[in-house]
């Protein structure tokens, strides 16, 4: 039988530590890493006991708790949370890679003097995906959505002191406002179409019953739109992934843990718990599926072009993300969540990975200044090399087997989607062999770098054996049990497969000698500085906060300053200060102008008096 | 024959009023308002209210008014330097106000000059007795109340004159 | 016939003379004397009125408003000759101290 209440622990757990370390540990450091570790493991063991309550259980268990927060005759707010199984293993996901990158964090912020602070950070950041993760209605999830994304913020500016690094969260904050201001918009409409008066409802589980029945598909398709605003705000796709890159300003463990395995797969998760608003709706998922394409072809030429190991990796994660994207608006919700846990081990394996580098190398991330690590540090080397390879869709490896099932879903629908998809996997390939060979591969002549230690190379052993055994665990069936699982579609695995070989050899024929520079900067001719610039996304937003929006700006500004400012508040002070100084007059001192007054007045009376007789 | 005497004694009063705002000397003004009370006394006789007319003489002319003769005399108001004032700046608002005030009476009246609509009441008479009757009878409270006020004046006066003793 | 409408007009114009008095006087002492012009008015018009309306509470007023008036000026004049003593002068316009 499920308990509910292992989910509120799983919720509250990473909060409490939070609060504990804030209010008393915040100069301790060890007490609050432990603090933060044990907050985010109650959250994990609560996790995998719901798991195993709900394991194998006929039919799919879907279990909802809730009170309601707000209750008006015509509103009702809920806090609750709604378990099934797409949300334990999301949830598991999040808990257990979270566990694994906590505890890696202990070792790889030891030297850092605020590391209290970055634990109560990363608490507060487990709270609000868990949140997510367990909302049961649209109200609540766009709280933490919106708590995430603080979390984000505060995570990417930690080393605030640094300008690059506040301009960093900065930038991740703005342009998910963006998207989170549609995502608002489409949340209130829906909730004016799902009844009438106080019947409307905010619940999945209700929408769920109500909306399918609905007529007005025009409506629907916008509201579906506005929502999956939110998501290409969180999950960076196309226009508005230009924070994601940037957001690698922050330590390691952040990028690992929220840039890649959880908060950015928090919008695919939406679609995934939301997708019975989106399943008739042909035209949006079309657009949602065009969209995921572009973002996962436009990330992996990106990535060509970059010498920065974690810039390397996010393009990456922008990548797969716009396949899971892609997933999802082929009607594959079952294929885009695979691919999300999938991916969640191995990003968050190759990102701790390049943390461990990193620390090594004293926070050396230019790959063009790495060498020989392989021989130097063996167990980071070859667990990075099993995360590139599940990355690339090697067999057996996890990714082979989720990528191949999203890549067979849009063989069967577009043909178009199926080849950019191979294509991408292709260049995923090449850029993942570029990076392999160029920092890990080649003589050791320095010699510097020594194995990290075992705190964070126990994480990445860890998340190596999942990435290996991801693909052969029956995740899509958990998730989905009632779901048909597809056959192994053998001419897709089998040019997919062709393709990411040949990413890798063209790689290495390139690469693998460990040459001084990179070849491809004179190579590719003038497509190089487009792909350097990022497509120049970055200058036109640059150019339209700088020109429109400040423009806009001064304009309200000028308004405010000159009828506002000068006419309202200052025209207020002067009139009231005229009316005094006028008034003053009357104060002369002399009594017998104020009996002169007296009289004029008793005349006025008496002439009021006398005419009225 | 009441008339006649009305008429003679309510212009000597009118006269003499206004000699008491339009003299200069302060001794006249001073002696202009003993003629304006007497004027005023005869014409409380006229209505036959005999009382309150020696009142008026015996304490008004013969009390009040020699005491502002006192402060005359006393602070050599009737000198040449002092009686030599400028015009005052409120003279013309003053006298126009003044005059508004008198129209208006007018206005109030005419319906009373024309009509002559009330005779006096001739069982009125102002007599001592009559007075007397109802003042320590019905009005026996304001009567002992204005004998405190009289006393608490009197300390005013004198802690006033004192302070100023004290000062010279 | 001499009836009430001509001594309520005859208090009325001394009446008038009396704020004029009060309103243009230059000398401090002036002005009290012009108050008493105005007292002098309103018992006028008070006696007038016990007569034609045959209750002797005019008169009674007038008898008390007398006592005050008497009080009144005593105490007017102190202040006068304080003031004499301060400015050396009774001119209205010295006591300007509450002028803004």
């Amino acid at each position: 039988m499920v308990n509910p209440l292992l989910a509120w622990t799983a919720l509250f757990a990473p909060l409490a530590a939070c609060v504990i370390i804030t209010l008393f540990f915040l100069r301790s450091k060890t007490p609050s890493a432990l603090i933060a570790i044990a907050g985010i493991l109650t959250s994990f063991v609560c996790t995998v006991l719901l798991f195993l309550q709900i394991f194998h259980t006929h039919p799919a268990v879907e279990l909802q708790q809730s009170f309601a927060w707000i209750h008006t005759s015509t509103l009702t707010i809920d806090f609750g949370v709604l378990i099934n199984p797409l949300a334990i293993m999301m949830l598991m996901v999040v808990t257990g890679v979270g566990s694994a990158i906590f505890i890696y964090s202990k070792g790889y912020m030891a030297e850092d003097p605020s590391m209290p602070r970055f634990f109560a950070y990363l608490s507060l950041f487990a709270f609000s995906m868990i949140g997510i993760v367990l909302s049961n209605n649209f109200i609540q999830l766009f709280i933490f959505w919106e708590l995430v994304g603080l979390s984000s913020y505060l995570l990417i500016g930690f080393w605030y002191a640094k300008p690059s690094a506040a301009d960093a969260g900065v930038k991740a904050f703005v342009v998910n406002r963006v998207a989170d201001f549609g995502f608002l918009c489409g949340i209130i409409l829906l909730w004016s179409v799902s009844g009438v008066g106080g019947e409307r409802t905010f619940l999945f589980t209700d929408l769920a019953g109500t909306i399918p029945g609905l007529e007005n598909s025009q409506l629907l398709s916008t509201i579906a739109l506005l929502i999956f605003c939110g998501v290409v705000g969180k999950s960076a796709q196309v226009p508005l992934h230009v924070w994601l890159v940037d957001a690698m300003e922050g330590p390691t463990p952040v990028s690992a843990l929220i840039h890649a395995a959880t908060m950015v797969a928090a919008g695919i998760y939406l679609l995934a718990r939301t997708f019975f608003l989106f399943e008739p709706l042909t035209a949006v998922l079309t657009v949602i599926a065009y969209i995921g394409a572009i973002t996962a072809f436009l990330a992996a030429t990106l990535a060509i072009a970059e010498n920065d190991i974690k810039r390397i990796l996010a393009y990456s994660t922008l990548s797969q993300l716009g396949l899971m994207v892609m997933a999802l608006g082929l009607a594959g919700p079952l294929q885009g969540m695979y691919h999300l846990t999938t991916h969640a081990f191995f990003k968050a394996l190759l990102f701790l990975g390049a943390g461990s580098v990193i620390y090594a190398l004293h926070h050396e991330q230019n790959i063009w200044k790495m060498q020989g690590l392989l021989k130097q540090m063996p167990v980071t080397g070859w667990t990075f090399l099993i995360g590139t390879l599940a990355l690339c869709g090697i067999f057996p490896l996890s990714g082979f087997w989720s990528k191949d099932e999203i890549l067979a879903l849009a063989a069967e629908h577009n043909t178009v989607l199926y080849w950019a998809g191979t294509l991408t996997s292709c260049l995923t390939a090449f850029y993942m062999g570029r990076l392999f060979w160029t920092a890990f591969g080649g003589k050791d002549d320095h010699g510097h770098a020594h194995e990290s230690p075992a705190v964070m190379t126990i994480p990445l052993i860890f998340l190596a054996i999942l990435s290996i055994m991801g693909g052969l665990i029956g995740i899509p069936h958990f998730i989905y049990p009632e779901a048909a699982h597809p056959e192994l579609n053998m001419p897709v695995a089998m040019i997919s497969s062709g393709a990411a070989i040949l990413g890798l050899v063209v790689s290495y024929l390139i690469y693998g000698k460990r040459p001084s520079r990179d070849p491809l900067e004179t190579k590719l001719g003038f497509i190089y500085p487009v792909l350097k610039n990022k497509y120049y996304f970055d200058t036109v937003y640059g150019w339209y906060v700088d020109r429109v929006q400040q423009g806009v700006a001064i304009t309200f500004a000028w308004f405010e300053e000159v009828f506002i400012v000068r006419f309202g508040v200052h025209g207020l002070t002067g009139a009231a200060k005229a009316t005094g100084n006028a008034l003053r007059q009357l104060q002369t001192g002399l009594v017998q102008f104020y009996a002169l007054v007296f009289v004029l007045g008793v005349v006025y009376l008496f002439f009021v008096m006398v005419t009225r007789l | 024959m009441s008339s006649f005497f009305f008429y003679i004694f309510a212009i000597i009063l009118v006269l003499a009023s206004l000699a008491v705002v339009l003299a200069r000397n302060p001794l006249y003004n001073v002696l202009s308002l003993v003629v304006v009370i007497f004027a005023l006394s005869s014409l409380f006789m006229i209505l036959e209210a005999f009382f309150v007319g020696i009142i008026l003489s015996l304490v008004y002319a013969g009390a009040v008014l020699v005491f502002f003769l006192f402060v005359v005399m006393c602070l050599n108001l009737s000198t040449p330097t002092l009686t030599t004032v400028q015009q005052n700046r409120f003279q013309l608002l003053g006298w126009l106000a003044g005059l508004m005030l008198l129209a208006e009476f007018f206005l109030a009246t005419k319906a009373f000059l024309a009509a002559q609509a009330m005779q006096p009441v001739s069982e009125i008479r102002g007599t001592i007795e009559a007075i007397g009757k109802i003042l320590f009878a019905d009005y026996l409270l304001p009567f002992e109340l204005t004998s405190l006020l009289l006393l608490i004046a009197i300390f005013g006066i004198v802690s006033l004159a004192k302070g100023a003793l004290k000062t010279q | 016939m001499i009836g009430l409408g001509h001594y309520i007009l005859l208090s009325g114009i001394l009446f008038s003379i009396g704020v004029v008095g009060v309103i243009t006087s230059r000398s401090v002492l002036k002005i009290l004397l012009s108050l008493e012009l105005l007292l002098a008015a309103s018992n006028l018009s008070f006696v007038a009125f016990s007569k034609f309306n045959g209750d002797y509470t005019g008169q009674l007023i007038v008898f008390f408003v007398i006592l005050v008036a008497a009080a009144e000026v005593a105490i007017g004049l102190a202040i006068v000759v304080l003031m004499f003593r301060h400015f050396s002068t009774i001119q209205a316009d010295e006591l300007k101290d509450m002028k803004w």
